[in-house]
């Protein structure tokens, strides 16, 4: 068994976990942070890409509202590359009632989120898809947001502070003696090996899975709650703008610009495993349906990929404990020392991609407190690496870039205008990675024709990169295409039939993938 | 007599060039320039059904006798095997093989794809035991890896045992000045220059050992047909071509040679405009209205081939709510009594959407639910048929040719 020894483990990759090494790493703790996959592979990177304004929560939850909007404003400066300052709108639908309107109004007065009314006429300019029988619209500051590019910025600057980030390592024990936390064990999934981190403290967040991880502390009865949602990636940016609906917090309520396509988002229906997240057609045609109300002729775009996604939201007395969609949006932070008599625990659950950096802080306020320190919160004032010119990201970055290296280099996804220099180099950083990791990073396989073209030139390139085998980077290939796959059924309907009668006649057709030889042992 | 056919790809061209050699005035409509060029340049009889078939035409006669689903059914085994071997008379050698035995092709993955009628430029690919390969290809082409297509060929076991042998190796050549990146059409264009072929296979010929055969991308020439015999000869070994995805250069080559033939034979050719409908008269189809600039087009049919493919052409569609249609004639269609797609693996079973089309009779002509002919004078023939997942039975051009006989068989009997 591999042994480490640190300060603080933080358990669980996703936006909060990266948010609390870099946290606790620049506070000038050593740190490791452990996930049993990818960074931002959960929750983070099954969300829609909205930067809150804080004007979704005015009415439904002031507090996350006013803390949306000081977070805004603060992920925006210190994540600009995975920010873009897209703004937003608040539209009041054809049949949407306009007494909630006032009380947004009010609302967005009342919690410092900065709005301006504007006339219908102005905002079908600005959004000339937008609904032409809209009643109202206010413009906010709504952004949008790459979780994952914000979740490795965190990280990348967390290692600059000296903190190591073991990914595909799996928390299997966290290890007591009585009233102490001692360290933890996890299994690293890519070696098999095993591996024992001792510490002083261990940050839990593990998101929809902390009370699990809670639970091999003998802590019990941390009851989150995954409240799971789908989501539709549509092949263009219907919208430059995210457009949300002037209504109480709902379903299928928001449209968000995201890279080269448009998100709408989302449903909300408590579930008893985050393993295993649906996607119900009938809620897909929920989505359509609300598509429309947004921007009519929404069933007639493409839909290119549908995945579902899980909150963590922790248990609330005061809502019915099947209202996943009302439960607070806030963050809890667990205090296992008070709850469970067991020094060096604490867990956080809830809150928002948003507010990831509040929610580090907190915890990480309390973690400091409790080992008698007195280190201040410096995540503010930083930028992480990638970020320091404080340019935010804009979608046309990558074509800015393609016409530089116009014929000197390939372009190995059209789609997405990602470069072999560009996959061969994270290749070479993470020898290990499953096309779906590289895919997070470089969104290879994310666009118009989900991985027709570039999922054969990726194991091409892998295998010549030296860092796998053919048995290996064919496996990978299958794997790629099996979880593309995953969330293209759902939404097979208009062209996407026609992109997917394309890709199979090149996989199979021409190709004749499926009778590639399988490995005689999967080690992928 | 005239007739219209609609579509560009396989079954349409070979159908207008058939009537017209029969002295029928026909005017050929088309949208897109046709699938052909989409493919990989060989004729498919029978590949998988779903074990590896070694004798397609056998295997047409047994799904035509036992699936009365399947369009081989009413096809026949007669009509493909006319078919195939019509085809590949009209493009005057530059096709080889058999409907009687499939051959193991080299795909760009490395996999073994059985077909039946190969391109000559293929032949020397054809895999055998303790056969000695080398899969090469320029640096600048990134739709070819030669060790991937090398080491997955080099583990798969052949039918009758044994492995090939299998090495690779890169040179570095650009199809056009410095280029880093260029298309497989690039370099299929350069090597139709006779300078450019020396300076290719010098790259080459170094690389080569003795006893090799010599796997390259199907981008040895465009236009002139001879290019890689020329290749060849200055590589001094045999060397053969492996199919590419998208744009593929054997598929256009082949598709050059009908569009040539059909305007040769004066087909009358209306390209990038849809068909919007037709009008009928008595249960027959009397024109066929063509969407164009400006105004819309009738134009006068006494038959009508539909040959407009399936979904990937966009003639068959589904749309949000589910509902499956047909989008020229609002046909009739069969098989879409499926709930949804089924959730597997991409290339697991086969979707029982893509078996979704028109159901015909044995002169192809489209039938209803009640089993009558929609209109005495409409016939489909290729991808628009029910009953088949073309890319996974690897039977597209099978089906496509054997169609376009008995349709063509069938208006020129007086049907």
């Amino acid at each position: 068994m591999k042994k480490l020894e640190t300060d603080v483990v933080v358990i669980g990759g996703g936006a909060t976990g990266a948010g609390v090494v870099r946290d606790v790493a620049m506070r000038g703790y050593r740190t490791i942070l452990v996930d049993r996959a990818d960074l931002g592979q959960g929750t983070t990177g099954r969300y829609h890409g909205l930067l809150h304004s804080g004007g979704r929560y005015v009415v439904s939850d002031p507090r996350s509202a006013t803390e949306c909007a000081e977070e805004n404003e603060i992920i925006t400066r210190i994540h600009a590359d995975a920010v873009e300052t897209t703004g937003g709108l608040f539209v009041v639908g054809p049949d949407d009632p306009l007494d909630f309107a006032d009380d947004w109004l009010k609302g967005a007065q009342a919690t410092g989120v900065p709005h301006e009314e504007i006339t219908v006429a102005e905002a079908l300019r600005r959004e000339p898809r937008l609904n032409p029988k809209s009643k109202r619209a206010f413009a906010v500051l709504d952004g949008t947001v790459d979780g994952w590019q914000m979740v490795w910025g965190a990280a990348r600057s967390a290692e600059d502070y000296g903190a190591q980030i073991l990914t595909y390592h799996e928390v299997t024990e966290v290890i007591r003696d009585g009233e102490k936390v001692l360290g933890v064990r996890a299994i690293d999934h890519k070696s098999g090996e095993e591996v024992q981190i001792d510490c002083t403290f261990a940050i839990n967040a593990g998101g929809p899975w902390a009370g699990q991880i809670a639970g091999m502390a003998q802590c019990p009865d941390v009851d989150v709650v995954p409240g799971r949602g789908i989501m539709i990636a549509m092949n263009h940016r219907l919208v430059n703008q995210v457009v949300n609906r002037c209504i109480y917090p709902s379903d299928g309520d928001i449209l968000v610009p995201v890279h080269t396509v448009c998100i709408i988002g989302t449903t909300d229906v408590k579930v008893e495993d985050p393993d295993h997240l649906a996607i119900p057609r009938d809620e897909v045609q929920q989505m359509l349906d609300a598509g429309e109300v947004l921007v009519p002729g929404f069933r007639q775009a493409r839909a290119l990929h549908a995945w579902s996604g899980a909150r963590p939201l922790v248990k609330d007395s005061r809502v019915s404990a099947t209202d996943t969609r009302h439960m607070s949006r806030g963050m809890s932070i667990i205090d296992h020392q008070s709850r469970d008599g067991l020094n060096g625990l604490l867990t956080i659950a809830g809150g928002k991609l948003t507010t990831y950096r509040l929610m580090a802080k907190n915890i990480v306020d309390v973690m400091v407190e409790q080992m008698g320190d007195d280190r201040p919160c410096r995540t503010e004032t930083e930028a992480v690496p990638g970020s320091k010119t404080q340019k935010n990201y804009h979608v046309t970055h990558r074509l800015e870039n393609a016409e530089k290296i116009l014929r000197k280099e390939q372009i190995v996804c059209e789609c997405e205008l990602m470069t072999r220099g560009q996959l061969e180099e994270l290749i070479h950083e993470q020898p290990t990675a499953s096309f779906d990791d590289l895919r997070r990073q470089l969104r290879l396989g994310m666009g118009p024709c989900q991985g027709g073209f570039c999922s054969v030139r990726a194991a091409g390139i892998m295998q010549e990169t030296g860092k796998a085998d053919v048995e290996r980077v064919t496996e990978l290939l299958r794997k790629f295409l099996k979880n593309r796959w995953i969330g293209l059924w759902p939404i097979l309907y208009g062209d996407q039939v026609r992109q997917t009668a394309l890709d199979n006649w090149i996989f199979q057709g021409t190709l004749d993938m499926d009778h590639l030889p399988e490995a005689e042992e999967a080690h992928v | 007599m005239k007739t219209v056919v609609i579509g560009a790809g396989i079954a349409g061209l070979v159908t207008a060039i058939r009537l017209r050699e029969a002295g029928q005035d026909v005017t050929l409509v088309t949208k897109g320039l046709g699938g052909l060029q989409l493919g990989q340049g060989t004729l498919d009889v029978f590949g998988y059904n779903p074990d590896r078939v070694d004798s397609p035409i056998a295997e047409v006669e047994k799904v035509a006798a036992a699936d009365p689903g399947h369009p081989y059914a009413a096809i026949g085994a007669d009509a493909v095997r006319t078919g195939v071997e019509y085809m590949a008379g009209l493009v005057g050698g530059l096709l080889e093989g058999s409907v009687d035995e499939n051959i193991l092709l080299p795909t760009a993955v490395g996999a073994m794809r059985p077909t039946s009628y190969i391109q000559s430029s293929m032949a020397n690919g054809a895999c055998t035991a303790g056969k000695k390969l080398l899969i090469a290809g320029p640096e600048q082409l990134k739709d070819f890896y030669p060790q991937l297509i090398a080491g997955n060929l080099a583990r798969t076991d052949l039918p009758g045992g044994g492995r090939v042998e299998a090495r690779s190796a890169s040179f570095s050549i650009p199809a056009r000045g410095t280029e880093a990146d260029s298309s497989g059409l690039q370099y299929a264009r350069a090597l139709d220059r006779p300078e450019y072929r020396r300076q290719f296979a010098a790259a080459i010929k170094p690389l080569v050992r003795d006893g090799e055969t010599v796997g390259l991308p199907a981008v040895l020439g465009l236009n002139d047909l001879n290019a890689w015999r020329d290749l060849q000869d200055l590589i001094g070994a045999p060397i053969f071509e492996i199919p590419l995805p998208p744009p593929g250069v054997p598929g256009m080559r082949l598709n050059q040679l009908l569009t040539d033939l059909a305007k040769e034979k004066r087909v009358k050719v209306i390209l990038g405009s849809p068909v919007l409908g037709g009008t009928a008269e008595d249960g027959r189809l009397v024109s066929v209205t063509v969407g164009s600039t400006g105004h819309d087009m009738v134009v006068r049919a006494d038959h009508v081939v539909l040959c407009a493919g399936g979904f990937e052409s966009g003639s068959l569609e589904l749309d949000s709510y589910g509902v499956m249609s047909e989008t020229i004639f609002d046909l009739p269609l069969v098989g879409t009594d499926i709930p949804e797609p089924t959730h597997g693996q991409y290339w697991g079973d086969p979707q029982p959407m893509f078996r979704v089309g028109v159901k015909v009779d044995s002169a192809m002509r489209v039938l209803d639910a009640a089993g009558q002919p929609v209109y005495a004078n409409l016939h489909a023939a290729g991808g628009i048929l029910a009953g088949a997942v073309r890319w996974t039975e690897k039977n597209g051009e099978g089906i496509a040719l054997g169609s376009a006989i008995a349709a063509t068989d069938a208006i020129l009997g007086g049907i």
